[in-house]
């Protein structure tokens, strides 16, 4: 009889817990606090069988929209035909991860204020922006030798002593 | 060899360890995960666990927050800080329980600054009270949490229930665990719970063992016979202990220093060179021992 399209197929592997990680589950999962535009990842947890996504979602990242008191509400890009839709989705916690794809921004985003605020205090004009790393610098090859190669003249004996 | 090696390499490899607290046996993860789930629209919100747990001589009771690093506590009292308060001995039955969580609710409303809007119930009656709402705040919620505990009618964790409840504490519970609920009439017998609060159960042993077997009763109640407790006393001393958790429930500062130099409590791991010495002794040791029963002349000095 043939495989079947359920909502679960072919998810033996994607939706299985991690070699030796099986078993109960660490607090943190549901000591996290989500607020919504945050982004996140989503992960199937196969041993919580209430609110998981479509195995679709399995490895998606997207913004929260919405926190319910065991869920949280993901939006997520889907790409149906020749368009891609904004799919909203309700997730439990357990199969949801902060994602650091925003960390580094983040990061920066405060590094600079920081940076804004101590040039202002000196008076200062400073450009946070990125630039992108140019061509590497000249330098000098260590521990080199000149070798100088010329052509010598065609020798047709020597050449010739293969065999003719 | 001659049994079997059952535990080889490839199921070491393959062996899963339970979480640590799991392996020491101290933490049942599963009731772990149903107390302090927080609702994910409450954000931030702190969810409190009322801890209660029993050692052979003291009893611990905690309200505590999860965090991420740590569950954070907010408060604690143990029943080895009674003989602040006047009771010395008995520090882990029923009616210890009770001024431990009677202590620890009174702390914690002092410490939020809510134990004059929260009186709770003053008079120890043994009926059922829940604490009504005031005017400015809430009453403090927490969450009864026993552990590994086998929660049987009239087991010591609801004693200290008890007197959380009434120092003032929202707890969520019903009568029919505490010590005096009767399965058949399916009533909670306010007068054998107030026995108990009150030591009642211990003074009654007390009097029989008296009259019935002076022996046992020296070699038993030994301390309270020192401190000269009477049986008729034991209720009265109880109040009396009742009435100062209340006058002054603030933890008193220890003037012990901690000790300048850390205890060790295992062995200190030995260095490569020591190691190597103490081979070098032992081997010396087995050598002039054989060479005693021998009498051979082995040098075995290895260096």
């Amino acid at each position: 009889m043939p495989a079947g399209h359920g909502l679960r197929s072919r998810t033996r592997d994607s939706f299985s817990r991690a070699f030796r990680k099986k078993g109960t589950i660490a607090l943190s999962t549901y000591l996290k606090t989500y607020h919504i535009g945050e982004y996140v990842d989503v992960k199937v947890n196969g041993a919580i069988h209430k609110g998981m996504p479509h195995k679709f979602y399995h490895g998606r990242t997207g913004q929260v929209w919405n926190v319910t008191k065991r869920a949280i509400g993901v939006e997520v890009n889907k790409q149906v035909g020749n368009r891609i839709i904004r799919k909203r989705i309700h997730v439990r916690v357990e199969h949801v991860q902060p994602s650091r794809c925003a960390e580094e921004f983040k990061l920066r985003k405060k590094l600079n204020d920081k940076l804004k605020a101590e040039a202002k205090a000196r008076g200062e004009v400073i450009s946070t922006k990125r630039q992108p790393l140019g061509p590497k610098p000249g330098f000098m090859v260590e521990g080199a030798t000149l070798e100088t190669v010329t052509p010598i003249p065609y020798d047709v004996v020597n050449d010739l002593k293969g065999g003719y | 060899p001659f049994a079997k090696a059952q535990k080889g390499k490839a199921y070491f490899k393959r062996f899963q360890v339970k979480f640590k607290r799991r392996r020491e046996g101290k933490t049942d993860y599963r009731a772990r995960i149903r107390l302090t789930n927080q609702d994910k629209n409450k954000y931030s919100t702190p969810k409190y666990r009322f801890l209660v747990r029993f050692t052979n001589k003291d009893i611990i009771a905690q309200i505590v927050s999860a965090s991420i690093a740590g569950d954070m506590v907010l408060a604690s009292a143990y029943a080895h800080e009674l003989p602040h308060y006047g009771l010395e001995v008995g520090l882990t039955n029923y009616a210890a329980a009770y001024c431990t969580g009677l202590l620890l609710a009174r702390r914690v409303l002092k410490k939020l600054e809510m134990d004059e809007e929260y009186e709770g119930n003053v008079e120890a009656t043994g009926e059922d009270y829940s604490v009504e709402p005031g005017e400015s705040r809430r009453p403090f919620r927490a969450l009864l949490d026993v552990g590994l505990l086998r929660t049987t009618t009239g087991n010591r964790v609801f004693g200290a229930l008890k007197g959380s409840l009434d120092g003032g504490l929202d707890i969520p519970h019903s009568e029919k665990r505490f010590a005096g609920f009767s399965k058949d009439s399916k009533q909670l017998d306010a007068e054998v719970h107030r026995k108990y609060i009150y030591g009642g159960h211990v003074a009654g042993y007390m009097r029989n063992l008296r009259d019935d077997e002076p022996e046992k009763y020296q070699s038993h109640f030994v301390e309270y016979i020192k401190r000269g407790i009477e049986p008729d006393g034991i209720e009265e001393m109880y109040k009396k202990v009742h009435a100062a958790i209340r006058a002054d429930p603030s933890p008193k500062k220890s003037e012990k220093q901690p000790p300048k130099e850390h205890k060790r409590y295992n062995p200190k791991k030995l260095t490569y060179e020591q190691r190597k010495e103490r081979l070098i002794e032992r081997l010396n040791a087995l050598n002039s021992a054989a060479g005693n029963d021998d009498e051979d002349d082995e040098d075995e000095d290895d260096e």
